[in-house]
């Protein structure tokens, strides 16, 4: 995404709390250690913008609203454009073509996307959980089960899935009517491999059908 | 009319958490709860409304004030390393 827009737009990251608090780790005691992880989490995710780092408490995140993982796009006058609560590139994106549109001013898109895009914490969501390991993967399927299976298991299928997931672009049109074609038709033969299988006809009917014996 | 420096707004932010809360030990039902919670409500800065001013250590040296940044759009994103 910064790549699209690096030359207009401010990138800045604000590192908050631990999500997923892990052993040697536990949590944030001092200022020190969580400046120690932005640092690692600055080099290791190859960001290349700005990035901060929160006071203990965490007074700007809470203030922000204190959710896991938002975006805000500020206007050039300092107002809030949009509100990205669960961070969704494609929407940013849709947003900052909208604000740029408006001169850099005012606010687009509605103001606010609440939608948690659950596909893209899924693929991308176990960088973050790994860091915690075993503690962080016990914490959350604690919490909720399955979540972090699901999201192991996401991140295995990332080469598959990320062109769709974690997209920068919203998907152009021909690509999401060639998914819903694709789906569609996977959702019918599904359906009709279903039927088959409970009318207890079918293969095994052919399989077992006599034939004529030929006469010589 | 809301403060547009968030120490100022933090004082009498309603759902405020303490140092230990903030800070948990474990990730438990009621932070995703929480979340959702938090959702519903569209907590944070309204659309249209100043983004509160603060000024923050940068990874690398020094601080930054976001309103040094006014004149440019900017992408403010929070996360956390785990």
């Amino acid at each position: 995404m910064r790549r699209n827009w690096n030359d207009e737009v401010e990138f800045v990251d604000v590192v908050i709390r631990q999500a997923h608090p892990r052993p040697g780790v536990p949590t944030y005691h001092s200022f020190e250690q969580k400046m120690h992880d932005a640092e690692s989490y600055k080099r290791e995710d190859n960001i290349a913008w700005t990035v901060l780092v929160d006071d203990l408490p965490g007074m700007t995140h809470q203030v922000y609203g204190g959710l896991a993982d938002p975006t805000y796009i500020i206007d050039q006058e300092g107002r809030v454009a949009f509100y990205s609560m669960w961070t969704h590139a494609p929407m940013l994106h849709t947003s900052l073509e909208m604000l740029r549109a408006q001169g850099w001013r005012g606010v687009v898109g509605g103001g606010v996307d609440k939608t948690p895009h659950v596909a893209a914490a899924i693929t991308d969501g176990w960088k973050g959980l790994r860091r915690g390991l075993p503690q962080s993967l016990i914490d959350i399927e604690t919490a909720a089960p399955t979540t972090g299976i699901s999201t192991w298991l996401g991140f295995q299928l990332r080469p598959l899935t990320a062109p769709l997931t974690l997209r920068a672009k919203p998907l152009p049109a021909s690509a999401k009517i060639s998914l819903g074609v694709g789906a569609a038709a996977l959702l019918f033969l599904g359906a009709k491999a279903l039927t088959r299988d409970r009318s207890g006809y079918g293969s095994d009917r052919r399989r077992t059908k006599v034939r004529p014996r030929k006469v010589r | 009319m809301q403060n547009t420096n968030v120490a100022l707004r933090f004082v009498d932010l309603e759902n405020k958490m303490s140092l230990d809360e903030y800070n948990f030990e474990h990730f438990r039902t009621k932070h995703l709860l929480s979340d959702a919670k938090a959702t519903v409500e569209e907590r944070g800065i309204k659309p249209g409304e100043m983004a509160p001013d603060f000024e923050l250590p940068r990874v690398g040296g020094g601080s930054l004030r976001l309103s040094e940044l006014r004149g440019k759009p900017v992408i403010l994103h929070f996360g956390s390393f785990s």
